[in-house]
């Protein structure tokens, strides 16, 4: 029995090394890089599924890492937890800006917490109001916040109107990882895409979770391609999935049923690892956490900061759809005039 | 093997009067065909083609797998009388394991590392629970909270830190076999003939690629039966679950037998991970257990702590998780139909018996369920996803007198105590 124990111990104290263990930031002691702009070090923490979700999180780690190679700077990001609660939020926001982390950079909705006046964002901006904070997809006010929003709906009409152009049953399907504001975002724009494209086109639709389930639905593969056969074997030949880490289940599907799917945030014909689904992935809705961030970072370092929200748009090219494989080349230039159209202003996305 | 004979002579009287309440094969089988009537009604009257098509079929079988696997794992562990709640965290050991060995050695070699990290989640919590006699719901939740960080460790120094929470994707799979022929039903399945096509399209769903994996943890129901009822080894593990003094006193070393519970019990949430993560999609994830674990174990509870039962739980729950990923809530909008005539038949069952507060509160379900059928075009997403757990809350509600765990159940145990 005494082995046994040991064994356990050992476990337990791997647990709690993984628990404090998964940041990569660089240490302190590489002064060579940062000896002209030391003081400035910029902390980061990722929503759950973090770096290598190969779509949301790891846009705002190519941020991240363009921040630390371009503009020398020194930084750290730190991952969450899936099933965490929101103090564990507010605890991994405090660590970093109370370790002389500034700029503070929250990735997700998730740091907004349920009440965005006392969530976590709002109590660590509160307990470091010298800090500067910036939250991607938030809408937390202070002082001392930017919320960097994005008009998703605007990319998802493109991709929207390029799967109705491309369907040749007349059905497309849209699947969201969860019910929340932000993926109704992407629904609509996707489902007034497809009508502009194409009027008669039928657009299905499906959540794969509430938040009451902490929004499983993002990192749930299983259901994400049992969702997409259920589309499919509904005549639908073309599926948007905007559901994270649960795309690549959809890719699954589409790969099996030989139908299309669509990625979502990063250009994820470049993300998955498996080349043979790459086939499947007509196009991307591009989200460009990346440059979000770089530009933050960025205008920080300039002195700009902003506090409130600033919308990264079509204009702005902070949306748009990916190329990549060119499955979309020949119906480019018609996606092109909708481009023109919506920063003209002459078509309004729906949000709802 | 004296204490081979005495053990079984002395448990074989309270093993027969559960087994007089036993369903035979025949009405095991009107209740399978009853049910089909029932869903081609549905089908027919509600215009749902879903509900019994063979995708439909297909995904409520897999969604059900690893529900029966955890429910499984759980029967295990409380029948040695240990409760193992941490069987979430022995799922996401599988989903790593089974993830990484599949990558690394191939799927066959990828299932059995899947549960062996399961089965060492479930030496843990027996080195917890049975030596060191810590809380079992204690345990459990630690071990809930373990397992997640142990595979974000192993994901990072694996991985490293492109795929801290996510592995690549597995290719190569278990491979799926079909029955020669049950490919043809499917044009039967189109033509939406009552009763005929949905005996085909379930056939089709049940028989058509279908993975070895499927088969094998189908399989494991009747197994367990087998062995925790008609062998002297599931005796042994029963009767320490029951009453563990007793079995000390017949010269059983109840440590043992109570470690041999959890460390199958933590093996069957282990394939259940696995299932996951190379079965149902082809990549590990974190957090894609979802919760499941507890699900499994809601379906225990729902299946009476039997084998049989269990899967009937996991069965249910599957299915109509299946429904509601694939149509939204169209089909399980129409599965009301079903749902409410069940629940009204069963109030005035239990009216003619005499239970009023049974039948009142059963006929109130009913009719709310007819009420929301004709007012509502689509159920919430929340409602639908909440199914499993209203579904155990009515079941806890309607048949707690008639549930009976393991006598011992989650009771502390020390040895000569």
């Amino acid at each position: 029995m005494k082995v046994l124990a040991a064994a356990a111990v050992a476990i337990v104290a791997l647990g709690s090394m993984a628990a404090c263990g998964d940041d990569k930031g660089d240490t302190p002691g590489t002064a060579s890089s940062g000896a002209t702009k030391k003081s400035v070090k910029v902390g980061l923490a990722f929503d759950i599924g973090g770096r290598g979700d190969k779509s949301f999180n790891d846009s705002a780690a190519t941020g991240l890492d363009r921040v630390k190679s371009e503009l020398n700077l020194e930084v750290k990001d730190l991952a969450a937890v899936a099933g965490e609660s929101e103090n564990d939020k507010y605890a991994r926001l405090k660590l970093l800006c109370t370790t002389g982390y500034n700029p503070v950079i929250a990735v997700g909705f998730v740091y907004d917490g349920a009440d965005a006046k006392n969530g976590p964002l709002a109590r660590a901006a509160k307990d470091c109001p010298n800090t500067k904070f910036a939250i991607v997809d938030g809408g937390t006010t202070a002082d001392n916040v930017a919320d960097l929003v994005f008009a998703e709906e605007q990319g998802s009409f493109l991709v929207g109107a390029a799967a109705a152009l491309k369907s040749k049953t007349g059905t497309v399907g849209f699947i969201g990882g969860c019910q929340v504001d932000l993926i109704k975002k992407f629904e609509a724009g996707f489902t007034a895409g497809a009508k502009a494209a194409k009027a008669d086109v039928k657009v299905l639709t499906n959540y794969l979770s509430t938040p009451a389930e902490a929004c499983k639905g993002f990192n749930d593969p299983a259901g994400g391609k049992t969702a997409a056969t259920g589309m499919y074997d509904q005549k639908a030949d073309i599926i948007y999935a905007a559901a994270g880490g649960s795309g690549t289940g959809v890719f699954e599907a589409a790969k099996a049923k030989n139908a299309l799917a669509i990625g979502v945030d990063s250009d994820q014909y470049n993300t998955v690892t498996d080349a043979s689904l790459k086939t499947v992935i007509m196009t991307s809705m591009l989200k460009r956490v990346d440059n979000a961030v770089f530009n933050f970072v960025k205008d920080f370092g300039e002195d700009k900061f902003k506090a409130g929200p600033t919308v990264f748009d079509l204009k702005t090219d902070g949306v748009g759809y990916s190329t990549s494989g060119g499955q979309v080349d020949d119906i480019k230039d018609k996606l092109d005039k909708f481009k023109a159209d919506i920063v003209a202003g002459t078509i309004t996305v729906p949000t709802k | 093997m004296s204490t081979d004979t005495t053990l079984s002579a002395a448990a074989a009287q309270p093993a027969a009067k559960p087994r007089s309440r036993r369903m035979s094969t025949s009405t095991i089988l009107l209740i399978v065909a009853g049910a089909l009537v029932g869903l081609s009604l549905v089908h027919q009257l509600a215009n749902a083609p879903d509900v019994t098509s063979s995708g439909a079929i297909q995904a409520a079988l897999q969604a059900a797998v690893p529900l029966g696997l955890a429910g499984l794992g759980g029967l295990w562990a409380e029948r040695a009388g240990v409760v193992n709640i941490g069987l979430e965290g022995q799922m996401i050991l599988g989903t790593w394991f089974g993830a990484w060995g599949s990558l690394e050695f191939g799927p066959w070699i990828g299932l059995l590392i899947g549960i062996l990290g399961g089965a060492v989640g479930g030496l843990v919590h027996a080195v917890a629970t049975v030596t060191f006699g810590v809380d079992h719901i204690i345990s459990g939740v630690a071990m809930t909270i373990l397992a997640p960080g142990v595979v974000r460790y192993l994901s990072y120094i694996t991985w490293g830190s492109a795929g801290a929470t996510q592995s690549p994707q597995v290719v190569d799979q278990v491979p799926r076999l079909s029955v020669p022929g049950v490919n043809s039903l499917k044009g039967l399945e189109e033509h939406q003939w009552f009763l005929i096509s949905d005996i085909a399209g379930v056939l089709r769903g049940l028989l058509h690629e279908v993975s070895l994996v499927t088969i094998l943890a189908v399989l494991l129901i009747p197994l367990t039966a087998w062995v925790l009822w008609k062998t002297a080894f599931g005796l042994r593990v029963r009767s320490v679950g029951e009453d563990p003094q007793a079995a000390e006193s017949l010269g059983l070393n109840v440590y043992r037998y109570k470690y041999y519970g959890v460390v199958i019990s933590g093996a069957m949430a282990g394939l259940g991970g696995v299932y996951l993560s190379t079965v149902t999609s082809a990549i590990y994830r974190e957090g894609q257990t979802g919760g499941r674990g507890y699900i499994g174990l809601a379906a225990m509870i729902f299946g009476n702590w039997r084998p049989g039962g269990l899967a009937v739980g996991a069965s249910l729950f599957g299915y109509t998780d299946a429904l509601q990923l694939r149509r939204g809530s169209e089909s399980v909008h129409a599965l009301l139909i079903l749902v409410g005539a069940l629940l009204l038949a069963l109030a005035v069952w239990e009216f003619i018996r005499r239970n009023r507060v049974v039948a009142i509160s059963s006929a109130v379900l009913g009719v709310l369920s007819y009420v929301l059928f004709f007012s509502v075009d689509k159920i919430p997403t929340a409602l639908v996803q909440a199914a499993p757990y209203i579904t155990v809350l009515v079941v806890l509600a309607l048949a707690a007198q008639r549930l009976r765990p393991p006598a011992a159940d989650g009771k502390p145990y020390r040895r000569g105590g």
